[in-house]
């Protein structure tokens, strides 16, 4: 005796059997009236404006959904696909741990890693490349290569944000223009005068017509930028230099200490932050605006790859080094490890920095 | 005179730490932003402070006492600088303040950060 279920196409089993073999649900009768419904509201309202927007909404919403569940076919594919993607992962776990069983055993004497390269580090390491921090020298001798290209990495990562946030500086252009047209308008009304006191007024103080900064047209910097707290400033103007001091010496001190490039570089960058949230935009842009920025920032990379491009080159051919490597310990020791130091911390110091103002300002 | 000077020491960071934390008690235990910041701004200056204390009075009369106090030094000035800007920050943007505490009107002239 079976028993006839009421409600059986909400019941659990119903919706698990459906969900089984693969089908979708069809759509509920309400629910196509009502799309029915805004659909004829659409048409009524926006019909000559996007006709093809209607001629998608006209068509059954639950069309491909019905069709595709007609193609009983599709299901033994589906039920194919999954047990495929199963095998396929099963093959490339059992690939790795084959891999792994190849591996000398975990914590085993006679590695490599154990025995040769680390002990080599720690042994010629202060020979070799005259440093005391004994990580400065792996990170920027032994693999220079390596931390090469993570100082392009931080390059190309400011340069995409440049490209996706950098708003175009037309203002300066387009004063000087107006100044070369005022003068020429000027010129032909004979009024000589005129275009002379200007041209008196305008040259001895450029910023005045030529303004470095690019706002969005019809917004002045008081509307994008906060009020400027006294506190805050007070304390920028004590902390700011001891910051930046303190960079210096962690950047100049890489091969002697733990440090170096990358964290005195941010701690740099850090410090131009603190300055800029202080005392504004105009403030900074006195000493470190775009030109300043690109200078720095694609002169220190160029250097740096010609150190590395000296180093692969003596590398290669087997040449000495003829950098001398100095006295162990003294600040201007270690040969080449030094400047590059600096320029990556120039580099990250940049790369921070213009983060920061890229996000808040769209420019520097 | 070592071990004097290690107790007193010892003394100074546990008592950093017991300042540390009742101020993570405090900040789950308060509700407003602002009585949450006083608990958060202890740490950075009493409880460091504390701790730091301990660590010069261990090390005794050297460089890397002055590094400490140094970083006293620095931790004193910037933390509460930070907590000013964010309690300003606060109190621009916070529809109920009224609620939380007591709101004296001024007259201001602008505004904070």
């Amino acid at each position: 005796m079976s028993r006839i279920r009421k409600n059986y196409e909400n019941s659990f089993a119903h919706r698990f059997l459906v969900f089984v073999k693969g089908d979708k649900p069809l759509p509920e009768e309400d629910h196509v009236e009502e799309w029915k419904h805004r659909v004829a509201e659409v048409k009524e309202t926006e019909r000559a404006e996007n006709a093809s927007y209607l001629e998608l909404a006209e068509t059954d919403p639950y069309e491909d959904a019905k069709r595709f569940a007609k193609m009983s076919d599709m299901r033994v594919f589906r039920r194919i696909y999954y047990v495929l993607a199963m095998l396929m992962c099963l093959m490339i776990i059992g690939m790795l741990i084959m891999n792994v069983a190849y591996m000398p055993a975990f914590g085993s004497e006679d590695t490599p890693t154990n025995n040769e390269v680390a002990e080599r580090y720690l042994e010629k390491g202060s020979e070799e490349t005259g440093v005391v921090n004994t990580v400065t020298g792996m990170i920027l001798q032994y693999r220079a290569f390596d931390t090469f290209g993570e100082t392009n990495v931080l390059f190309v990562a400011a340069c995409s944000v440049m490209i996706l946030l950098f708003y175009k500086t037309e203002p300066e252009a387009d004063g000087t223009e107006k100044r070369k047209r005022k003068k020429k308008a000027a010129a032909r009304h004979n009024d000589e005068a005129v275009a002379q006191a200007e041209a008196a007024a305008e040259t001895p103080d450029g910023s005045v017509t030529a303004p470095s900064c690019a706002w969005p047209q019809g917004m002045q910097e008081k509307e994008t930028e906060p009020e400027r707290d006294i506190i805050l400033q007070n304390v920028a103007r004590v902390v700011v230099p001891m910051i930046f001091l303190f960079g210096l010496y962690i950047l100049l001190n890489g091969h002697l200490s733990p440090g170096g490039g990358f964290s005195g570089g941010a701690v740099i960058g850090a410090g131009l932050i603190l300055y800029n949230a202080a005392f504004g935009f105009r403030a900074t842009r006195r000493f470190f605006d775009e030109k300043v920025y690109d200078i720095i920032k694609v002169g220190s990379l160029c250097l740096y790859a010609l150190i590395i491009a000296y180093y692969l080159f003596t590398g290669a051919n087997g040449i000495a080094s003829i950098v001398p490597l100095g006295k162990l310990g003294a600040i201007i020791s270690s040969g080449l490890i030094l400047p590059i130091n600096l320029l990556v911390g120039l580099e990250v110091a940049c790369t921070m920095y213009a983060f920061y103002a890229l996000f808040r300002r769209g420019t520097f | 005179m070592e071990w004097v000077r290690f107790i007193i020491g010892s003394l100074c960071i546990v008592c950093g730490l017991l300042i540390a934390l009742i101020a993570a008690f405090g900040l789950f235990k308060f509700r407003f932003a602002l009585n949450r910041m006083h608990a958060a701004a202890m740490t950075d200056t009493l409880g460091i402070l504390m701790v730091l204390l301990g660590l010069i009075i261990m090390r005794g009369f050297c460089f890397d006492s002055l590094k400490l106090a140094l970083i006293i030094l620095f931790f004193w000035f910037a933390s509460p600088v930070s907590s000013h800007l964010l309690a300003g920050m606060e109190v621009e943007i916070s529809d109920r303040l009224k609620d939380n505490c007591d709101v004296e009107e001024t007259e201001r002239k602008g505004g904070v950060q």
